[in-house]
């Protein structure tokens, strides 16, 4: 008789150690966008939340896991430690938490190479589902960066030239190191860079800081992108000569 | 060849011929149907087959009517208020808020209407409404004229508490350029913090802004 799959459920980036025994099961991130689930976070979190972590709510409501395992170390916020509690008292399946310490890096091939934006973000955030074997060539001369986490609404990477270098927690979570605070924080000098958190994250300091520290552009968005964010960004790659 | 330039805002649509000068300004609503060949503005997708953005329109049009180094250039439109700093062709700072200062401009072009106000002939005031957005403001507006304060009074507060927002959201500079239907408007000119100078460039700019697109197209 085969053995149905068990669904589990992963948050932010748990070390590989734990998702190692796990992978021939059925792994879903719920940070990412799942098709046709319905949104039913609003009113189970305060108004002041940001999107990602609603969406892992909103996800973990919807999809029927039997289990979900949670990286709640210095790589995510006190959203996400505080979503572990709320998702242990709604869901009543078992709530691992872990903490991603890991100093070793896999590396950064997707976001250093000369791909578009939004497909290097695509493959990144799959990859902790599905490890990527890609052989990619780094680019040599990535005419911009986007500094942060992945953004709610992917059409903010479609603005950006390609081969434009992924910065930040982005590129942590791509290098299996969610907690290196060093390589977060890390923006090569000269490079037409924006710096962008989602709203009410705790990273949008770090985000309005390092653009004042390299001039680049600090953006935050709550979900859907304005026209008069993506305004800015356009504008800001013109002036620098990053145009797409 | 490509030769009508438009900047399709919310309100007023403002076109330039390229080929003889003529300049029109109408209601964005009256404008249906109506293309360009370049294009700008809150409704510029739907009008031509070349639209760039309102930030870029805006810095280009200032580099072409402003013969300095360094500017900054403040637009105050019916729906939002934008800026660009440019130094040196380099851009400094920019912003663009459609939210904070939501529907200012079209809230006062519509309470001048609804009163009958000529903004000519209205003194500034001392006093300020504060004017997070159109909405907000004009409920405190009303709320002035029926404890007793007059309506020209009463809009001439609003008037400049949208100039002191504009003017905070610019960074609080002692001298800038402003551009929008705005310039036309004496009464909120003169509502600016005192000692602040303010060069009005008129409702174009960012059909100046395009005309560099013109040629760049021109020329490939």
């Amino acid at each position: 008789m085969v053995q149905r799959k068990r669904r589990i459920g992963l948050a932010g980036c748990p070390p590989e150690e734990v998702l190692a025994p796990l992978r021939e099961q059925n792994l879903i991130d719920l940070d990412n966008v799942v098709e046709g689930v319905t949104l039913r976070s609003e009113s189970a979190l305060p108004r002041t939340t940001c999107r990602i972590i609603r969406r892992i709510l909103d996800n973990a409501l919807a999809l029927e896991l039997d289990e979900i395992v949670i990286d709640e170390g210095f790589g995510k916020c006190d959203a996400a430690r505080g979503l572990a509690d709320v998702l242990e008292d709604m869901l009543r399946i078992p709530v691992t938490r872990t903490q991603n310490d890991n100093r070793v890096g896999a590396g950064t091939p997707i976001s250093d190479s000369g791909l578009p934006v939004a497909r290097k973000i695509e493959l990144i955030l799959d990859g902790l589902v599905r490890p990527q074997r890609l052989a990619l060539e780094p680019e040599p001369n990535p005419p911009a960066a986007i500094w942060g986490v992945p953004a709610a609404d992917f059409s903010i990477y479609e603005l950006f030239p390609d081969g434009s270098q992924v910065l930040g927690w982005t590129r942590c979570l791509e290098n299996r190191t969610p907690a290196d605070w060093e390589m977060e924080i890390s923006v090569p000098d000269g490079r037409p860079t924006v710096f962008f958190a989602q709203t009410f994250c705790p990273k949008n300091v770090t985000a309005q800081h390092l653009a004042r520290k390299h001039n680049g552009l600090y953006v935050d968005a709550d979900g859907v992108l304005s026209q008069s964010v993506k305004a800015k960004i356009e504008a800001f790659l013109h002036f620098r000569g990053a145009r797409r | 060849m490509m030769a009508i330039l438009g900047d399709f805002g919310t309100t007023w649509t403002k076109l330039l011929d390229a080929r003889n000068g003529e300049r029109r300004v109408l209601r964005t609503k009256d404008a249906k149907g109506l293309v360009a060949d370049v294009a700008t503005g809150h409704n510029a997708r739907r009008r031509a087959p070349r639209h760039i953005n309102e930030l870029i329109a805006l810095a280009q049009g200032g580099q072409r009517l402003i013969d300095e180094r360094e500017f900054l250039l403040l637009d105050v439109g019916s729906r939002d208020v934008k800026h660009v700093h440019m130094r040196g062709g380099d851009l400094v700072a920019m912003d663009w808020t459609s939210t904070c200062g939501a529907l200012t401009g079209f809230t006062l072009e519509l309470l001048g209407s609804y009163y009958g106000l000529d903004y000519n002939a209205i003194e500034p005031s001392e006093k300020s409404v504060p004017v997070t957005c159109g909405v907000l403001g004009m409920e405190q507006l009303f709320e002035l004229v029926s404890q007793g304060v007059s309506e020209a009074e009463a809009v001439a507060r609003f008037a400049r508490g949208i100039a002191l927002n504009a003017h905070r959201f610019a960074g609080e500079p002692k001298r800038f350029y402003l551009s929008g239907g705005m310039c036309e408007n004496r009464l909120f000119l003169r509502s600016f913090p005192h000692g602040v100078e303010v060069v009005p460039l008129g409702r174009f700019v960012l059909v100046e802004g395009l005309v560099g697109e013109l040629e760049k197209t021109a020329g490939r």
